[in-house]
């Protein structure tokens, strides 16, 4: 589904992914690890078509199409979805309008009929009894004034919404609670299927609890310096990144 | 003599093209041969008590007036027992609305002691000029007596391609604990230009609910002042100018605090897109002895081109020690972390720009409580968003 192929990418002068190889295939969910600075933010930003940053070398595929050439709109309606560390507040549009507008963009795409209000609005509602979201929510601006719990949620309750075939989740654990992240995990897990795959970056090895990866990887120095399954991560938890990189260095 | 007394105002008029109402030679307006239909051409719905002016005259085809007692909205020109209110002197730093008071026509809105306007008035001021420029004067009076309440629509239009100007003075008295909600509506098109001197006075406990609402043409300015008289007197002013093209907006406004417990509240919002320009220029006067005093002002701009240009200045002067102020002006773009977002939801780009900007100026439309009318100016919001091009 995803094949990345020796990435290198820049924000302004300064080179942050050196040479990132990774093969994501449906119905996988990989982690990737790795400490603060290493550049897992920057892999989700560029997989999700954030401007900003320059591809200097290596290429992207999502399905046999060239990701890194598509705006992130398109690449948002052929199934990419970012959940963002720090979800954005919108005033003046309400969640509601705002999740029917990517909705019916992504069908609209998919050469499906646009849902109208009415039947969007009960289908909503569905969906976010699932993430356990108040629906007064849905009538709010897009994240104004939520608590960094309310924001996650959020994202998954797009995720749900959308249901992309590939969802890269960028630090969807930081600044939750424990019973914040079970809910959130639980809704990511609903939602693992083997036509879909996700991409979970984290520092902590605690999402892994509730998200049990297939792959883990480490990303260290704007590279994976070492793959494995689940139980590197609790290595890491463990043992620090340190002893790998140190590995790598040697 | 136009000229002389714009030349005389440069504090005022430091940021207002003048030019482009001294530029043309603009000929007093006759009444025009046929009188346009106002049906698809006004915004504000139908339903609403109606009376218009074509050229500054009163015209019986567009009345549909069946007021209830103690409602009055008649022409100025059949109007009496107003001696006083239209010989009240202009302030001299508002030459336009000295012109103005020549006028011999014009609205004049009476609502008894206690008494309610059952539905919305719509006062309309139409231009029609087709071959030469020119000018009409007018004059607006409204008076409320104490404990009443009415709903006015002033809507503003031009029709025809040669360049209009009107040129209003208007005056509205607020009785002791009466309320007003007073909606302007500018839509002048691209030759029409419009200035308006507004006097507000408000008695104890009496409230002012404003709303000056720009969708668009040549030049638009507005000089509101405010003054609460009474104690515990109270105004909301909410702005909002959408500018494009090579349109200008300017919303003068003065304040006086004049007495105790006053509250004014404050917030003028523009969008401003290709090489149009805004300002807005917002004074809060609190006088001696106007203690308790609670008063804010805001203006918040949208810039969507580089050419677009905005002046802004809310301030305060104050003269009494024990009051709450606060002010604020903020001049910003479209932030490309929401676009992201947006865009990376599957909203296209062009897309989640209106998206943003319908959102930014919703917030002033969502203050009109008159719900048919909130519709309208949604609709009218709607079509003024910006193209693909930004």
């Amino acid at each position: 589904m995803l094949k990345i192929t020796n990435l290198h990418a820049k924000v302004g002068e300064k080179a942050i992914l050196k040479g990132l190889s990774l093969t994501v295939k449906a119905g996988e969910v990989h982690a990737i690890m790795g400490p603060n600075g290493s550049g897992k933010s920057t892999l989700s930003y560029i997989l999700a078509g954030r401007p900003g940053y320059t591809v200097t070398d290596g290429t992207a595929e999502y399905e046999g199409k060239d990701l890194l050439a598509m705006e992130p709109e398109i690449r948002a309606r052929e199934g990419v979805f970012l959940a963002f560390q720090y979800p954005v507040e919108i005033p003046g549009v309400s969640n509601k309008y705002f999740l029917k507008a990517a909705y019916n963009s992504v069908r609209k795409h998919r050469g499906e009929p646009e849902m109208d209000a009415g039947a969007f609005l009960k289908f909503i509602k569905e969906k976010a009894k699932s993430v356990e979201m108040d629906p007064a929510f849905l009538n709010r601006s897009v994240n104004e004034g939520f608590s960094g719990g309310e924001k996650k949620r959020n994202e998954v309750l797009q995720l749900a919404v959308l249901e992309p075939k590939l969802a890269l989740l960028d630090e969807t654990d930081s600044g939750l609670d424990i019973d914040a992240l079970k809910v959130v995990a639980e809704g990511v897990n609903r939602m693992r299927d083997p036509k879909r795959a996700f991409v979970v970056v984290t520092h902590y090895q605690r999402l892994l609890d509730y998200i049990v990866p297939d792959h883990v990887h480490v990303l260290s120095g704007g590279r994976i310096i070492k793959s494995g399954g689940k139980e590197l991560a609790l290595e890491l938890e463990k043992r620090g990144y340190g002893w790998i990189e140190d590995k790598v260095a040697a | 003599m136009i000229a002389e007394a714009l030349a005389a105002q440069k504090e005022g008029w430091r940021y207002t093209p003048a030019a482009t109402l001294t530029g043309p030679d603009f000929k007093p307006a006759g009444v025009p041969e046929s009188i346009l239909p106002l049906a698809g051409r006004v915004l504000c719905p139908v339903g609403f008590h109606r009376a218009a002016l074509v050229n500054g005259r009163w015209e019986a085809k567009h009345a549909v007036l069946k007021l209830p007692d103690g409602v009055t909205v008649e022409p100025l020109a059949r109007a009496s027992g107003l001696e006083e209110l239209l010989g009240r002197l202009v302030p001299d730093d508002l030459p336009l609305a000295k012109i103005a008071s020549a006028a011999r026509d014009g609205f004049v809105v009476r609502v008894a002691r206690h008494a309610r306007v059952d539905r919305p008035i719509h006062l309309v001021h139409i231009s029609q000029a087709t071959a030469a420029a020119q000018s009409s004067q007018a004059r607006v009076v409204v008076v409320l007596e104490p404990g009443a309440s009415a709903e006015l629509v002033e809507e503003t239009l031009s029709f025809g391609d040669a360049p209009s100007w009107k040129n209003v003075r208007s005056q509205v008295e607020l009785g002791e604990g009466s309320f007003l909600r007073h909606h302007r509506i500018v839509r002048e098109g691209t030759q029409g230009r419009l200035t308006v001197g507004l006097e507000v006075t408000l008695a104890s406990r009496a409230r002012y609910e404003s709303h000056a609402l720009n969708f668009g043409g040549l030049f638009a300015r507005e000089d509101l002042r405010v003054r609460l008289e009474g104690e515990g007197a109270e105004c909301a002013l909410n702005g909002l100018a959408l500018l494009g093209g090579s349109e200008f907006a300017d919303h003068h406004s003065i304040v006086e605090h004049a007495a105790v417990n006053g509250v004014t509240r404050q917030l003028y919002k523009a969008v401003i897109d290709d090489k149009a320009r805004y300002v807005f220029d917002g004074l809060i006067s609190v006088k001696p002895g106007a203690q308790k005093t609670d008063a804010q002002v805001y203006n918040k701009n949208l810039l969507l081109s580089e050419e677009a240009r905005v002046n802004t200045n809310p301030e305060f002067k104050i003269l009494a020690d024990d009051v709450s102020c606060k002010h604020g002006g903020a001049v910003g773009q479209l932030s490309l972390e929401a676009l992201f977002y947006l865009r990376s939801r599957g909203i296209g780009a062009d897309e989640a720009r209106r998206l943003l900007v319908y959102a930014f100026g919703s917030e002033m439309v969502d203050r009109v409580a008159l719900e048919p009318l909130k519709l309208a100016l949604a609709d009218a919001l709607h079509g003024r968003m910006p193209e693909g091009n930004l």
